[in-house]
């Protein structure tokens, strides 16, 4: 479904990314583990297309499309979509009318998991939302796009773990039983329990540095050593495809 | 409630130099604003002179729906010299619709209106006041507005199509307990716009709001004063917030806060810059094209919350 290939990729000239590989299959679901500032957040800014991160080496192919130079719209038709970790207020734009514009099926908006964000509707987007607010609100956008590919940026940062397990339930539901391939960025890794994804991988300053089919392997030795020991580790493994 | 954004619908409509409609109702007095200068001694208090053209509504008794007027150009090279004189009695609230335009996009028309605004004690006045003229037409508005004690306006002033040259200038004067919230929103497009925003605050106790939104677009020069001046121990506060939407555009944006009483706060902030690029990649993340983007979030920007 996604096929990242040797890309490296550069924010105001200062390379972020290097020569990073990731093969994420139909219906499968990733993690990408790694602290801050260690390239994840770019990798799917990238991911989506925004103009500030520069490809500078390798390509982005979705579905048999090289997706490398489309705009962010043209990537989100293919179905491709991502819920943000801090997504932006939009003044005076109401939730209900965002939604509906975005909408494929109107029959979102009878799905029980909407009354969950029946109080923002009539709210401006993300204006005053709370953490587990945004978080709600973002899974909802990203529900009704109807996407194949979804990029879970930090959805369990800041969160407890009643909203998490709610979270977690709406990603179950909606997204994986429905065959979506699940791309989960986490620094904290409170998400993969609950996700049991089927390869884990590891970023560390850009590249990524461990892929694992047994996500437990790399979290534990993370939780043991911490991320600045990744590099060290004589178990690391690296999938080739 | 009734319709009130439509011409057919109008109290008082007016095109060109011609009122075309003139209906009153119970507890409203609505004159063309010559013939009340004749007919009402209130009326020629607050006149200075006999007016060519314009209306003159005297709100005497509480309505259950707002007013509506428009004055339309739909001729060409069409001067207007428009005096409005709008009176509400004591502890009436009342709304009204304004609409200004032309019919045309190339009429190269001149509108000019002065409206004068007494709002007598613990009176209320919602005005929302609309302007959609061409490219080629000069408009200069002139509100003037007295607040008496207790009592209230709220002003909505919008222009969002592009003119050849915007004046916009409101003024109001208030007494004890009063209070005014005066909002503008322009988008400007080659264009020149100015505006004149002032509040003198004279009794204690009164408050007023500006607040400016200015969208400056290919080749417009924005240029806002306002000001608060507090005599009395009152509460003002002016926010002003531009955008540029190209590099050819200018805002200039130049509040006022003066005062002479110690008990007065006044306060003010103002900025301008671009759209924020990570609203338009949130919203492009959402499917929407730029273009859809950056429309959605001028148009939240300029201030009314988008319903459905």
């Amino acid at each position: 479904m996604l096929k990242i290939k040797n890309l490296s990729v550069k924010v105001d000239e200062k390379f972020i990314l290097k020569k990073v590989n990731m093969n994420i299959k139909d219906g499968e679901i990733h993690a990408l583990l790694g602290p801050n500032a260690s390239g994840k957040s770019t990798l799917a800014y990238t991911i989506m297309g925004f103009q500030k991160y520069k490809v500078s080496e390798g390509e982005i192919w979705f579905r048999d499309i090289n997706i490398t130079n489309l705009s962010i719209e043209e990537r989100v038709k293919l179905g491709i979509a991502m819920a943000f970790q801090s997504p932006p207020a939009i003044k005076n734009v109401k939730l209900s009318l965002l939604l509906k514009r975005i909408a494929k099926e109107k029959s979102i908006f009878n799905m029980k998991e909407f009354s969950l964000i029946s109080n923002l509707l009539e709210r401006e987007i993300n204006v005053g939302f709370s953490g587990g607010e945004k978080k709600l609100s973002e899974i909802i956008q990203i529900i009704s796009l109807k996407p194949t590919f979804v990029i879970l940026d930090e959805i369990d940062s800041g969160l407890d773990v009643i909203n998490l397990t709610k979270i977690v339930k709406i990603i179950q539901d909606k997204l994986i039983n429905n065959g979506v391939s699940i791309l989960a960025i986490t620094h904290r890794g409170d998400i993969l329990q609950f996700l049991d994804p089927d390869v884990a991988h590891v970023m560390l300053e850009g590249e990524i540095i461990c892929s694992s089919k047994d996500w437990r392997k790399p979290w534990e030795t993370i939780l043991r050593c911490g991320y600045e020991k990744c590099k060290e580790c004589e178990e690391r493994e690296l999938l080739t495809n | 409630m009734k319709s009130v954004r439509n011409a057919k619908s109008a109290n008082y409509l007016q095109i060109n130099h011609v009122i075309k409609k003139l209906l009153s109702e119970e507890g409203v007095i609505l004159r063309p604003s010559a013939e009340a200068y004749e007919e009402f001694e209130e009326a020629k208090k607050y006149l200075d002179k006999r007016p060519s053209e314009g209306y003159f509504i005297w709100v005497r008794q509480q309505i259950s729906h707002p007013l509506s007027t428009c004055i339309t150009i739909s001729s060409p090279n069409i001067h207007q010299n428009i005096n409005n004189l709008i009176i509400v009695d004591p502890g009436i609230n009342v709304e009204i619709y304004s609409i200004c335009n032309a019919a045309k996009p190339v009429l190269c028309g001149v509108h000019e209106g002065y409206t004068k605004i007494i709002l007598k004690e613990n009176s209320s006045l919602k005005l929302r006041h609309f302007h959609k003229w061409g490219v080629s037409d000069e408009v200069k508005t002139v509100t003037e507005v007295m607040l008496e004690k207790g009592a209230s306006m709220l002003s909505f002033y919008k222009c969002i199509s592009p003119l050849k040259k915007l004046s916009v200038s409101s003024t109001a004067f208030l007494e004890k307990n009063s209070s005014a919230n005066f909002e503008v929103s322009i988008l400007a497009k080659d264009e020149e716009a100015e505006l004149y925003e002032s509040l003198f605050l004279n009794g204690d106790n009164s408050n007023g709001i500006i607040k400016l939104r200015m969208i400056s677009d290919r080749n417009a020069k924005i240029t806002s004063h306002s000001k608060i001046v507090a005599n009395g121990a009152g509460i003002g506060h002016i926010e002003c917030m531009g955008l540029l939407l190209s590099n050819n555009s200018i805002i200039s944006s130049i509040p006022e806060i003066f005062t002479k009483n110690k008990e007065a706060t006044l306060t003010h902030e103002a900025s301008i810059g671009k759209i924020s690029e990570d609203e338009i990649n949130y919203l492009r993340s959402r499917g929407l094209t730029e273009e859809e983007a950056i429309s959605l979030i001028v148009t939240g920007f300029l201030g009314e919350t988008l319903l459905h």
